[in-house]
């Protein structure tokens, strides 16, 4: 199939959006409420383009390219739609004091459109008569006042995590994001997997834990989330030597494809906390544990393990592997217990 | 993502059984139907019946304005009445009203009237209702093809405000090659002024079933919807009624009455289709076209009441005498009027009369006419230098306004056109569906500016209406964004002296 994007015939691929055609040919189309991962919406209206023989401006997140079309993005008419529709956006959103919307420590796609594509007329806030909700939960942040009712974090919580603990509710100005009868994230459905929080466009969807915690003064460290043995990969953003905050890489990228569990994305409290074992400690004749080297520390259980070996059998040996290892780690577990002791009393707590 | 086995077209009406959204209900229903609570939750909030359940509601149309809502919410408030001011509840005619909590009327101030009975008129609301059903045999003997000619020598264009050509949208989806066809009757009647489906059900109920059971037999449907507003119990009981009655003619058609629980958004075809699916009631974005994929994904063909109620006298007395019987366009048309006239009713006169031959059958006008809204209050405001434009689809429209569903309400010299325009804003700030940012934000801002002009008189206020004006018409999803600006504008363009009031 050809299509005419501004003017230039290029390739396109059945089953493609026209906004897949725009990304490959390299154009910044604008989008709030599209993500791949679920199906386009085309509510936001950023992403609106001028099709020959329409007479609307139709979302290019959602229209099926076909042979023959022609496009532009970038009219005078998308430019004024854009311009106004942003104008629009501002009168609905929490604006900080040079008149943009507000960051909160995630970046905000909605903020990077004004500054690209500019804005029309400046018009009043809007004060929008929605109902506001405290929620106890420990990880979540809604912020209504910074939302933009793309309803991604409803559609993804739905159709990628099939858990559906929010909806939208209300309708007109009034409609906002919520549980069902307003209860506290814990006390639904909710897993805790902060999805909502990676695919919110605008931060209104943001971790408690790293609120005024500012995403150009972290440092990205990747890792492999060490909770089981899936292998997700972890982006730590860490500031000042701590961890603030872990999100997914790109969907797409990674074995988790962009998703995390309640664990990997929050339980990251343990990397700082005193209590946490950063080196082997052996227990000694007086009872207490004092630290060791490692090869001490191997040696001090190689020698018991043989010796209950030696003493009662192989059998009289059990190995209890965690679900917080890797899959390999795993696997030499129960390599070390059959092949070097020579038992299958192996098992691993993720095991049913 | 459904759950296997989950009921979701049951939501709606569970969540009417349970009475509302009262504390509990969402789980309750959730458990009923398989659908997760907090989308039950949310379908709930979306619904005016559900949301606020058991208190009466008091109209907030332009006519029951006019004719003294704000009265009747007072003398409701003094005797201590629960109850929620609404938009239209097409009871225009009789306004100003109000509905208790079971939605049946609780005060009416006068019955409306229609023309008078005449067997020469297509719909004839005057005459007697026909249960012999001989148009079906009649289009069945036709068959088909045949049917389809009469229907395009009609010139039939829908009745529910577009003005598409009928025989079109029956064609395209007899064509479809899935199996699985549906008919869906639009029976939400709610666009302020219009209250002329209400009467097409009271009066001939079979007209409009006989009509469906043609269509269902054209499309090849088996089964078929009527989406019947939630405030109209009394249509529904004659819908009912005539339906029973009606069996032995509708072999091999199952009709389901859905009843609407509240939202105006649901007249649009999309909406009205995801509400029937039990969800909230959100435009879909077209294409595909409702012909193509509509009621759960199946080529399903959609028309308004009256539309189909023109179907019968097509069938019988042949498309070209219906198409005779209109002026300017094909056909005879149910007029709505109410406002500053004698008898407000519904009119059935040739499509393209002008105003004044309207209010003339409506026994002439109160007072000193200024203005009139020709459709509802998507069509804006005109001035009387109107009075002599064809009422059509094609001249209205050129006038910058709409023929719409042809709820004419007539404005006399005591009114405000931009208190009345303030009315209309209202209206469409309570009834956008808040999907998409044009309109539910475009909605709020210019209500909010007309508020701001009201209280100060500083046009500055209204600076950017026409401007906000253009981007809910190019980026709404739906045509309520794009038409949501009409009441201030034109008021704006055609009332300037209004402007300039202290």
């Amino acid at each position: 199939m050809k299509v005419t994007l501004n003017g230039q015939v290029v390739d396109a691929r059945e089953g493609d959006t026209l906004l897949d055609v725009c990304r490959r040919e390299g154009l910044d189309v604008p989008t709030l409420c599209q993500d791949d991962r679920v199906d386009p919406m085309g509510s936001c209206r950023m992403c609106l383009v001028e099709v020959e023989g329409q007479r609307r401006l139709l979302p290019s997140c959602a229209l099926p390219a076909e042979d023959g079309q022609v496009v532009l993005t970038e009219s005078e008419k998308v430019k004024r739609h854009r311009a106004v529709l942003l104008s629009m956006y501002l009168s609905d959103h929490e604006l900080d004091q040079d008149g943009l919307p507000t960051e909160r420590g995630t970046g905000n796609k909605l903020r990077e459109h004004v500054l690209t594509h500019g804005t029309g007329p400046k018009l009043p806030p809007i004060e929008a008569p929605r109902q506001y909700r405290v929620d106890a939960n420990p990880y979540v942040h809604f912020d209504p006042e910074a939302c933009v009712l793309c309803n991604l974090c409803v559609r993804y919580c739905d159709e990628v995590e099939a858990v559906a603990a929010i909806t939208l509710a209300g309708r007109g100005a009034g409609t906002t994001i919520a549980t069902a009868d307003n209860r506290d994230l814990m006390d639904t459905s909710c897993e805790l997997c902060g999805g909502c929080i990676a695919v919110c466009p605008t931060g209104a969807m943001t971790e408690k834990a790293a609120l005024g915690s500012d995403w150009r003064e972290e440092e990205v460290v990747r890792t492999t989330c060490n909770f089981c043995g899936v292998g997700c990969q972890l982006d730590l953003h860490v500031k000042d030597d701590r961890v603030v905050r872990a999100t997914s890489p790109e969907p797409g990228t990674t074995v988790n494809d962009g998703n995390l569990c309640v664990k990997g994305r929050f339980a990251t409290e343990f990397i700082h906390h005193e209590d946490r074992l950063t080196q082997p400690l052996v227990r000694g004749e007086d009872g207490q544990l004092h630290p060791a080297s490692w090869e001490a520390a191997l040696e001090v259980a190689a020698r018991g393990l043989l010796g209950v070996k030696e003493r009662h059998g192989a059998d009289r040996l059990g190995f209890i592997s965690s679900s917080r290892c890797t899959g390999e780690e795993n696997y030499l577990v129960q390599k070390l217990a059959r092949a070097a002791f020579g038992t299958n009393n192996c098992h691993q707590c993720a095991a049913t | 993502m459904e759950k296997k086995g989950a009921r979701r077209d049951r939501v709606l009406e569970v969540l009417e059984e349970q009475g509302g959204l009262v504390p509990g209900a969402s789980a309750r229903v959730s458990e009923q139907t398989g659908v997760p609570e907090a989308d039950v939750y949310g379908v709930a909030t979306f619904y005016t019946l559900l949301r606020t359940p058991g208190v009466a509601r008091v109209c907030q149309g332009l006519s029951c304005k006019i004719e003294g809502s704000d009265a009747l919410a007072q003398r409701l408030r003094d005797e201590g009445v629960p109850f929620e001011e609404v938009s239209c509840l097409a009871q225009c005619d009789r306004a100003p009203v109000s509905i208790d909590p079971h939605m049946e009327l609780d005060h009416v101030a006068r019955r409306g009237q229609v023309s008078p009975a005449d067997r020469a008129l297509p719909m004839n609301l005057g005459g007697e209702d026909d249960a012999s059903y001989s148009a079906l045999a009649r289009a069945k003997e036709l068959g088909p093809s045949r049917l389809l000619e009469e229907l395009k020598a009609s010139g039939l264009q829908g009745r529910g405000g577009a003005g598409f050509p009928a025989h079109i949208k029956w064609s395209a989806v007899r064509a479809e090659a899935d199996p699985t066809h549906y008919v869906v009757v639009n029976a939400d009647e709610g666009e302020p002024g219009t209250f002329k489906d209400r009467e097409v059900m009271l009066r001939r109920p079979h007209l409009l079933i006989e009509g469906l059971a043609i269509a269902a037999w054209y499309a090849g449907a088996e089964k078929a919807y009527v989406y019947l507003r939630g405030e109209f119990p009394g249509p529904k009981r004659a819908l009912e009624h005539a339906l029973a009655e009606a069996r032995p003619h509708l072999e091999g058609l199952e009709v389901h009455l859905v009843m609407g629980h509240g939202a105006y958004i649901c007249g649009e075809e999309t909406a009205l289709i995801e509400a029937i699916e039990g969800r909230r009631g959100m435009p879909r974005l077209k294409p595909p076209y409702p012909t193509q994929k509509g009621l759960w994904q199946k080529p399903t063909l959609m028309n308004n009441v009256e539309t189909l109620a023109c179907v019968p006298d097509i069938v019988l007395r042949g498309g070209q005498r219906f198409h005779d019987a209109g002026r300017t366009e094909p056909g005879s048309k149910l007029y709505c009027v109410s406002g500053h006239v004698e008898n407000p009713g519904v009119y059935e006169l040739p499509l393209g009369v002008c105003l004044d031959e309207l209010v003339a059958a409506a026994g002439g006008y109160i007072g000193s006419p200024r203005a009139f809204s020709p459709g509802g209050a998507s069509s804006g405001f005109l001035p009387m230098s109107f009075r002599d434009t064809p009422l059509d689809f094609s001249a209205l429209q050129e006038a910058g306004s709409m023929l719409g569903s042809a709820g004419v309400v007539v404005l006399n010299d005591s009114v405000d056109l931009l208190e009345a325009a303030r009315w209309q804003q209202i209206f469409f700030e309570d009834e956008s569906c808040g999907q998409c940012a044009p309109c539910r934000i475009g909605c709020r801002l210019q209500r909010r500016a007309l508020d701001r002009f009201l209280e100060t008189r500083d046009p500055v206020h209204l600076e950017h209406v026409e401007e906000l004006h253009w981007e809910m018409d190019a980026g709404s999803i739906c045509g309520l964004g794009m038409v949501a600006s009409l009441p201030l504008l034109s008021a704006m363009q055609h009332f300037p002296e209004d402007l300039d009031k202290k």
